[in-house]
């Protein structure tokens, strides 16, 4: 019983998380999936509530990164990068961090406190299409009304008339 | 841009990883545009800096550009 109401506590208590994390470049395409599983597998298994996230892309990123694993310093151009956004106690979040300090899969991560509701999508759609669209209609307006052949003649008649 | 991007675009949090919108208040060094230049208000100013500084740090924006 007393297991049970700590669990109550922790689920009032949680607080939504973000893991950004950047996997190194050395791991092949189909491990990918096996990793990304584990990394959710893991979270999980602090007893975090997943509520999104996204497989780990291939990025170019935008300065080289080293980092020290097994006394080899590895500089990194490029790497996979993923995250996932999950709800957690507070108290389970230190431990998490110091599971994912031990990776050597990882060469950074960040940790963040957000909010439940999605923040990427539907953003971008907002300026880019609505200052287009009247720039590209104008146009097809101007070449759709010349097509009457027959106006055009009677225009040039009446004008070779004067 | 007098108006404040943000909420102009309704947009309540700011992501790190939005990086297409994120670089439109980076200037071609790759330094912070001020808040006098960018017209954000004070509120969305701290938290675009920060999430300009997280998306430096997970490598999808630069911290210089020479």
């Amino acid at each position: 019983m007393p297991e049970n109401e700590n669990e109550i506590v922790s689920e009032t208590n949680s607080q939504i998380y973000e893991l950004g994390y950047l996997l190194a470049p050395s791991i092949k395409e189909e491990d990918l999936p096996v990793n990304y599983g584990n990394i959710k597998e893991l979270v999980t298994s602090f007893g975090a509530e997943v509520i999104a996230d996204e497989m780990p892309k291939m990025i170019g990123l935008a300065y080289a990164m080293q980092k020290v694993t097994s006394n080899v310093r590895n500089k990194f151009n490029t790497a996979y990068f993923g995250w996932i956004k999950f709800a957690m106690g507070p108290d389970k979040i230190l431990e998490l961090k110091k599971r994912l300090d031990l990776d050597p899969n990882f060469i950074r991560f960040l940790i963040l406190k957000t909010v439940k509701e999605n923040t990427i999508a539907a953003k971008r759609f907002v300026r880019g299409e609505t200052y287009r669209r009247p720039r590209s209609k104008s146009p097809a307006n101007e070449t759709a009304v010349p097509i009457n052949k027959e106006e055009i003649d009677k225009e040039i008649d009446a004008l070779i008339a004067v | 841009m007098k108006q404040d991007y943000f909420s102009a675009n309704n947009i309540k949090y700011i992501d790190y990883k939005d990086v297409e919108i994120l670089k439109k208040f980076i200037n071609p060094n790759g330094k912070i545009i001020s808040h006098k230049r960018t017209g954000v208000t004070a509120k969305n100013q701290r938290q675009l800096t920060s999430a300009i500084k997280h998306a430096r740090f997970l490598g999808l924006l630069p911290f210089v550009v020479k």
